[in-house]
């Protein structure tokens, strides 16, 4: 035992040089076969060549997440992922131009609807059911003009495969894999969905939404604890926010609100499109131009104001029900693109990765209070200043005032010893592989590729945060874990299913109709 | 505004078309050319039968210096009594963790990380598995690892505990979630709740699991002629074989491959089922019966084209209906199930709002009536089958795919070429043959209809839809506190190291015998105490009649507080009146050092690790019992005890021992600090220590509240 550990040091930073110079030669080669292209209406494209079998993937990465709603349109953002599915001008319609007017219609209705029943004193019962009655009707008759689920019949015909999309804080992130005979079909209606978009069954899509809120957030136990937590470490900033939205404004908000939204936010110069897989890249660049380039060159949209103000008071949120205990414990910390950002990664190395990891060691394996324990980062987003967020589950008999104080102890480590060299050299051993890993996957390529590109302007960042993180000091550790964990700069939300506060806390209950 | 708009783009593309005359204009999706697919070679890993039956693909892929590798072992949670349900879990997670006889998984997870690599173990329904995945160059370092967990696991008493642990966490909260009650009890419905692929494991089932269990599935296992192996990575087959030869060809063989295990269990019968969970907003709905298709059917293809009609991506009838055109249902599917080995169930799921869970219900069973009613239309075959057909080049894309293929083909015994079987197989399907075989595997009037949900929510009763069956699931008590599930492992836990220490420990106390001689103790301290009006001085007085009631008493300048602790009541009786005290205080009482070695038997004790306490290089023991853990520091080279660490409610508490010295017979810290969460609480000296004193049992009752 003692033996080993003594010779770990030599032995680790052997092997962080042998890792090193494979590491590099691969990243150059895939370095080499990247390309990338900014079009004159602002969208930059990035294609990376990986001839392996002849399929291709692609990620297109919207600049814009629920971190740039406001109150009223939460939710909005991934409202319109969803509605990227519905398909466009040329494709879902039997006859676009009645359609149009159709859903202009609708719109109208809805909005006399809408202000009718929203007024604040009022509101006239009976005029308000004739209003929504005439929105439904005018529903009905736009929904003549759908071809059903059109956009996602002709893709699934093609041979696609994972075919999605999700929605974040940050960002909104459209994606699928083809057989590479479909480049230019996959071209054509990725321009479309944001070329021609249209808002067509946009109100029975909320209620698709409000499905996925009670599936993803009221009636799953994580759902909730999330929620709060957030609400109650954001005071200002919009990370405060539930990407899927508040229950109010998914119940309210229009197609117009989302047309605004898209045509604020959905500009060439706010989204990256990246395409790994068997392209050539002199071939296919062309070709994306072709189709891209019809996107019209808008201003870009002006940059979020708010920022989180410093968090002076520790923040507790307590969720008195039945389900076992969750515990989540969240930090303010800087955004990604922070100089000390990797300092972070590596705290989050040294905490989480592996068993080897200290929350692992001390919550998991020798407290056994927890059955998992991570400490993360990037929590709701990275873009803006976020959390470095911690997530235990309990044991039975373990209580979360027991998590609190095991991980504050490891949090006192962290802030007053220093690093053993061997552990350190670890982690950036096993960062390096981790990338290396990443690699053999074009879905995972295109991705990291745009998401890197959106955040930090240069998809080489995601080679270059390798080299960031092995400059990473012992001092740098304590410096950072210092300025950060601290009690004052904490919330903490937990479930309490202690039977006496459960019993009065659960009776109200059910949704309203 | 909008027009000029659009001209300005239609110029902009005009004079894009002139300058590349391949790339014409494009409006409609249709007029869009598809090229034929280039030529692909398919790359097929090499394969290899050792003497003793082993079989070993190996794929060379130079695209990263990586090498991974994972061994297929037939035999799984199916194979093990029902009265140790989880016997496969617990297994593939100590198989790892518990190390091999040679290192402990502590020190595997040191070797293994500092070179990012990994090796993990799995134990799943059919089959258990070895992974490895290592830089090439640490291969030589890496592989033997491998070989030596497959041949000379360990199976450490404390990592198996710790999988119990995890496992009873796991029960403990598979009713919070009810996504995860939806899957678990429509698999009971439609298998049975007594068959191999529905039951779950209980409290009980987890404490009756111990180590010989492990040791004797492995050797049932574990052996060459039951293990296929596939490699893939960057390396020359030619030298791996050397390699795997050299590793592998003298291992002898052992059981073969267990025999498939049918579904045997008894179907529930078409009705409706409901288990009431009152903090959801959505009804988790399920309908379900037994199917009998298996994957190497003829009738398989037919009923993949079905599938994907029925439930395939967003265009699938389901989809498409339930979701898109009715808003009811953020996520809907199903299909006719089918196994490599065993017939699966017919299902479909979705969850929708709670006022329109009936509505749901009758449309879920419009689709199922519909598949043998609506004829499957032309375009609706064509569809399917050209979804499935282009998107068949996603099963070999990376030479891994192809290599995994091949193994999983190999563990059930299925030719090569079944893929490109399966290929021609779909491309032959008629309407005739999809409408033949929703004949034959769907059955609506079996449907055993299940509901998670909050029926006073609904929009109409649940019996308008059928007999109305309540499903309680209720997480059977036998054996809910952790104590009893650590009590039966109690007598195997104790690693012989520790407990060897700990004997140290007792030696170092005054001797087993003056232990054994104990009946009471009267321990007379005083200590200051930090409260937030500032350092105040107590007196204690702990009066500890064994095996393990206490009776405490603080004077402060506020008044006494006393604590007893047995093992029927824990109460503290205050100023302010009589309270109880909960569980945990009563288990934080019974890590006192004298308690524990009079009873030594009741505890397990690990060695878990080494620290420093001053200059002393400790050992670290951690002492167990009902689920709750005390550490001990124990300078090794004489058993005196440096420091312990508990965790209590409050947080960690680190007592530091000092001054240890002759009291009535016995060794003693003179004083000691406390120490919590960081801070220092106060510091204790042992004024006097009575050995046997009398004892007055009252002092244990609980007074009538004040």
């Amino acid at each position: 035992m003692r033996d080993t550990r003594r010779s770990t040091p030599v032995l680790a930073v052997c092997l962080l040089l042998a890792a090193s110079s494979l590491f590099a030669q691969d990243l150059a080669s895939f370095e080499k076969r990247t390309t990338l292209k900014k079009l004159d209406n602002g969208l930059t494209l990035i294609v990376m060549e990986r001839p392996e079998a002849p399929v291709f993937s692609y990620a297109t990465v919207v600049n814009v997440g629920s971190a740039r709603e406001v109150p009223g349109i939460t939710g909005l953002a991934h409202m319109f992922e969803h509605m990227a599915f519905k398909g466009s001008e040329n494709v879902g319609s039997t006859n676009y131009p009645e359609e149009k007017v159709s859903l202009q219609k609708v719109e109208e209705a809805y909005a006399a609807y809408d202000a009718e029943r929203r007024k604040e004193t009022g509101a006239d019962q009976a005029k308000v059911a004739q209003l929504e009655q005439a929105w439904k009707d005018s529903i009905a008759a736009a929904n003549k003009y759908v071809v059903p689920e059109e956009f996602s019949r002709i893709v699934d015909r093609a041979g696609a495969v994972g075919v999605n999309a999700f929605t974040q804080s940050d960002e909104t992130v459209y994606f699928y894999s083809l057989p590479s005979n479909r480049v230019e079909l996959w071209a054509y209606l990725e321009s479309e969905r944001f070329l021609h978009p249209v808002f067509r069954e946009f109100y029975k899509e909320r209620d698709v939404v409000f499905e996925e809120r009670r599936m993803r957030t009221e009636s799953s136990p994580f759902g909730r604890v999330i929620e709060q937590f957030l609400a109650a470490a954001f005071t200002a900033h919009p990370y405060g926010f539930p990407t899927v939205g508040w229950p109010s404004d998914l119940k309210s908000f229009s197609a117009t609100d989302a047309v605004n939204f898209f045509h604020k936010y959905y500009v060439p110069s706010n989204m990256v499109i990246a395409v790994v897989g068997d392209v050539k890249t002199a071939e296919v660049m062309p070709l994306l131009e072709k189709y891209f380039g019809r996107l019209p060159k808008a201003p870009a949209p002006e940059a979020l104001r708010t920022v989180e103000p410093e968090q002076k008071a520790e923040r507790t949120v307590v969720l008195h029900e039945k389900s076992q205990p969750i515990y989540l414990e969240g930090y303010h910390r800087p955004s990604a693109t922070d100089p000390d950002d990797p300092v972070y990664d590596v705290i989050e190395m040294l905490l989480s990765s592996g068993r080897t990891s200290r929350l692992y060691r001390s919550l998991v394996r020798d407290k056994k209070i927890a059955a998992q324990a991570q400490g993360f980062n990037g929590f709701p987003g990275s873009k803006y200043p976020s959390l470095f967020t911690f997530l235990a589950i309990t044991t039975p008999g373990h209580t979360p005032a027991d998590v609190t104080a095991a991980i504050a102890q490891e949090l006192d480590r962290l802030k007053n010893e220093d690093v053993s060299p061997e552990e350190l050299a670890s982690v950036k051993t096993r960062v390096k592989a981790g990338l290396l890993r990443r690699l053999d996957n074009n879905a995972g390529l295109a991705l990291e590729l745009a998401q890197t590109q959106t955040l930090y302007g240069d998809w080489r960042e995601l080679f270059r945060s390798v080299d960031k993180i092995d400059k990473v000091t012992a001092a740098d550790v304590r410096r950072v874990a210092n300025a950060t964990f601290n009690v004052n700069n904490r919330t903490i939300a937990y479930v309490d299913n202690s039977p006496a506060k459960t019993a009065s806390a659960t009776t109200p209950k059910g949704e309203s109709k | 505004m909008n027009s000029l708009k659009r001209h300005a783009v239609a110029a902009a593309t005009l004079l894009l078309a002139l300058a590349s005359p391949a790339f014409a204009q494009v409006t409609k999706y249709t007029e869009i050319k598809t090229p034929s697919l280039r030529s692909f070679t398919v790359v097929q890993p090499k394969r290899i039968v050792l003497g003793n039956g082993m079989i070993i693909f190996l794929q060379e892929d130079h695209e990263l210096p990586l090498i991974r590798g994972s061994a297929a072992i037939r035999g799984g949670e199916r194979d093990v009594p029902a009265a140790k349900t989880g016997l496969a879990n617990i297994y593939g997670q100590a198989w790892r963790t518990g190390g091999t006889e040679a290192k402990t998984g502590d020190q595997l997870d040191e070797l293994l990380e500092s070179r990012a690599a990994r090796i993990e173990t799995a134990g799943g329904e059919d089959s258990s598995r070895v992974s490895f995945d290592v830089l090439k160059g640490d291969f030589d370092t890496v592989f033997p690892i491998f070989v030596e967990l497959l041949q000379k696991p360990a199976f450490r008493q404390d990592k198996i505990d710790l999988a119990k642990t995890q496992a009873r966490t796991g029960i403990s909260r598979r009713n919070d979630d009810p996504g995860q009650i939806l899957g678990r009890e429509v698999r009971k419905l439609g298998y049975g709740s007594d068959s191999p692929y529905a039951r779950v494991p209980e409290y009980s089932t987890i404490a009756a699991i111990t180590r010989e269990d492990l040791l004797a599935f492995h050797d049932r296992f574990v052996a060459p002629n039951n293990i296929i192996l596939g490699v893939a990575g960057d390396f020359d087959s030619a030298a791996m074989e050397k390699k795997l030869r050299a590793a592998f060809e003298s291992w002898k063989r052992g059981n073969g491959a267990p025999a498939t295990v049918p579904p045997s269990g008894t179907p529930a019968k078409a009705g409706v089922y409901y288990v009431a969970k009152d903090d959801v907003t959505q009804s988790n709905i399920a309908v379900t019966h037994p199917a009998t298709l298996l994957r190497k059917d003829p009738d398989y293809y037919a009923a993949t084209v079905l599938n994907e009609i029925l439930s395939g991506g967003f265009s699938g009838r389901l989809m498409s209906h339930i979701r898109s055109e009715a808003g009811l249902a953020y996520g809907v599917g199903g299909g006719i199930g089918a196994g490599w080995d065993r017939p699966m169930l017919f299902t479909v799921q979705m969850s929708t709002k709670s006022p329109t869970t009936i509505q749901s219900i009758e449309l879920v069973k419009k689709e199922i009536n519909d598949l043998q009613t609506t004829p499957f239309t032309a375009e609706e075959l064509q569809h399917a089958k050209d979804t499935l057909l282009n998107a068949f080049v996603f099963t070999m894309d990376s030479k891994a795919k192809v290599l995994n293929q091949r193994v999983l083909l190999e563990f059930y015994g299925y030719p090569a070429d079944y893929l490109q079987k399966y290929q021609h197989g779909i491309e032959a399907v008629t309407a005739a043959d999809v409408e033949r075989v929703a004949k034959k595997y769907v059955h609506p009037d079996q449907l055993a209809v299940l509901v998670v949900g909050n029926e006073k929510d609904f929009d109409k009763p649940l019996a308008t839809v059928g007999k109305v069956t309540p499903i309680d699931i209720t997480i059977p008590d036998s054996s809910p506190k952790p104590a009893t599930a650590a009590a039966t492992t109690t007598a195997t836990t104790t690693s012989a190291d520790a407990s060897a220490l700990v004997k140290k420990v007792q030696d170092f106390v005054g001797g087993k015998a003056a232990v054994d001689k104990l009946q009471a103790t009267k321990i007379v301290s005083s200590r200051t105490a930090k409260t937030p009006g500032g350092d105040i001085d107590v007196e204690m007085e702990q009066t500890v009649q064994y095996p393990e009631s206490v009776y405490q008493v603080v004077k402060t300048p506020m008044g006494e507080m006393t604590t007893v602790m047995t093992p029927s009541v824990a109460f503290a009786n205050t100023p302010m009146g009589i309270q109880d005290l909960p569980a945990s205080a009563r288990a934080d009482g019974r890590f006192d050092l004298l308690m524990v070695l009079k009873s030594m038997d009741k505890y397990t004790f690990a060695a878990t690790g080494s620290e420093k306490v001053g200059d002393v290089n400790a050992t670290i023991v951690t002492v167990s019992r009902d689920g709750a853990s005390a550490k001990w520091y124990v300078d090794p080279a004489t058993g005196r005890i440096l420091r312990t660490v508990r965790n209590t409610p409050r947080g960690e508490v680190v007592a530091d021992f000092g001054d240890w010295k002759a009291f009535s017979g016995l060794n003693l810290p003179g004083s000691f600090t406390l120490m919590m969460n960081g801070e220092k609480q106060g510091s204790a000296t042992i004024k006097t220590v009575e050995v046997n004193p009398t004892v007055d049992p009252k002092i244990f009752q609980k007074p009538a509240s004040k």
